[in-house]
């Protein structure tokens, strides 16, 4: 602010005049803040929420082996994992699969709470959530990708596995956060910080 | 006040002194402590050298096989867009094209439109497209998950070990230095320059 708008795509800072709504450099829209932040983000974090329930109570791949299918849900297939004696890629997939997108639902709506209520807390603690939750919703992904080149390795006729109903809600759970984390403006974090 | 003096915080805002520190040196901002700037030596040169191999790469990446399954006798090997078919034929249409998009649309055109910026740059060439090419570039950086990619093919392979022996082509390889290309593609580009550089040169362009 202080009579500077930022521009977001090209990072010029441009005087603000009246009538002026395009970066006279990259021609993109100049907003202050991300426009309808908090609504864009509250409703990309409803979505994934909801799309959350049957992303983890459906099978994400049913491994069928001569005509009889043994349908696996994410949490499923990290025990097997641990079980088969394979801890630390178990844990992996645990962190990128169920703690990475839990802990991001809960992240973005304690951000929008703060910003909601204007709690008076340490802002730059959490401009650092905001940061880690953007940079790590991306890794849930993992699942999709592994899904795509099992279905495609193991598929010998009798033996294959399947993508199940589940991996359409948990990709789309992914890009939904991506987005509210996306639309979600950390600046408005700053903005209502009284003293400090 | 001249609005090219100053600089603002893009995660808090705060009003800065712009300053551009050496090369190889970091620039944070003091309060919230974004990393606003970290210019690398050459950007504009290295960019282009980086995104010319990236291109050369993305082929061998996405032809050869990569991992093989052996059954019976029989060996599945994969490749980028196997997995997608196979998920497409699975009637999974929406994740395929995730899938697609992700792992080989969105790294194609990233490379593509770097090549293209950089090369203008390189050869001092003015083009009104330039300023939307960076756009582009700029909002496509988060939807390239070559690296989210690789952990999976790992994960996957730990998965498949107790099911058959696996075998690894040579299209591995080129994903790995794919990914090792499009990091310091994405990790050396200059923003600030590229910027000042695109502004020089169309400005030139008009007298």
């Amino acid at each position: 602010m202080q009579g500077f708008i930022r521009c977001d795509d090209c990072a010029c800072l441009v005087k603000i005049v009246d009538q002026l709504s395009t970066c006279p450099r990259c021609d993109s829209h100049l907003h202050a803040r991300h426009p309808h932040s908090l609504q864009r983000t509250t409703a990309f974090l409803f979505g994934s929420i909801f799309l959350y329930i049957p992303a983890n109570i459906f099978p994400i791949m049913i491994f069928s082996q001569f005509g009889s299918g043994e349908p696996n849900t994410i949490a499923g297939g990290i025990i097997e994992l641990i079980d088969g004696g394979m801890l630390p890629i178990g844990l992996v997939v645990l962190v990128a699969s169920i703690l990475v997108p839990s802990c991001k639902l809960i992240g973005i709506s304690l951000l929008l709470l703060r910003v909601h209520f204007r709690w008076q807390s340490n802002a730059r603690r959490w401009t650092v959530l905001y940061r880690i939750i953007a940079f790590v919703g991306r890794w849930s992904m993992l699942d999709i990708f592994m899904l795509s080149i099992l279905a495609n390795l193991v598929d010998f006729g009798s033996i294959q596995i399947i993508a199940g109903p589940a991996a359409t809600a948990f990709a789309a759970v992914v890009i939904l956060t991506m987005f509210a984390a996306k639309n979600f403006d950390p600046r408005l974090l700053w903005d209502n910080q009284q003293n400090l | 006040m001249n609005s090219t003096h100053y600089d603002a915080c893009p995660e808090c805002d705060l009003l800065l002194r712009y300053a551009r520190p050496k090369i190889g040196e970091k620039a944070h901002c003091p309060r919230c402590g974004f990393l606003l700037s970290r210019p690398h030596n050459q950007s504009i040169k290295r960019t282009f050298a980086l995104s010319i191999a990236g291109l050369i790469m993305f082929f061998p990446a996405n032809l050869l096989p990569m991992v093989g399954l052996k059954v019976l006798g029989n060996v599945n090997s994969g490749i980028l867009m196997s997995g997608v078919i196979a998920l497409f034929n699975e009637g999974m249409v929406a994740v395929a094209v995730v899938v697609f998009l992700a792992s080989i649309l969105f790294p194609l055109v990233h490379i593509g439109l770097s090549l293209l910026i950089s090369g203008h740059l390189y050869f001092n060439r003015p083009n009104r497209y330039l300023i939307s090419w960076m756009r582009w570039r700029h909002h496509l950086d988060e939807w390239v998950m070559l690296e989210v990619y690789l952990l999976s093919i790992i994960v996957a392979c730990v998965k498949l070990m107790s099911l058959a022996p696996l075998s690894f082509g040579l299209g591995l390889y080129a994903f790995v230095a794919l990914i090792i290309i499009t990091t310091m593609l994405t990790a050396g580009v200059d923003n600030a320059l590229f910027w000042q550089r695109i502004d020089q040169l169309n400005k030139g362009n008009n007298h």
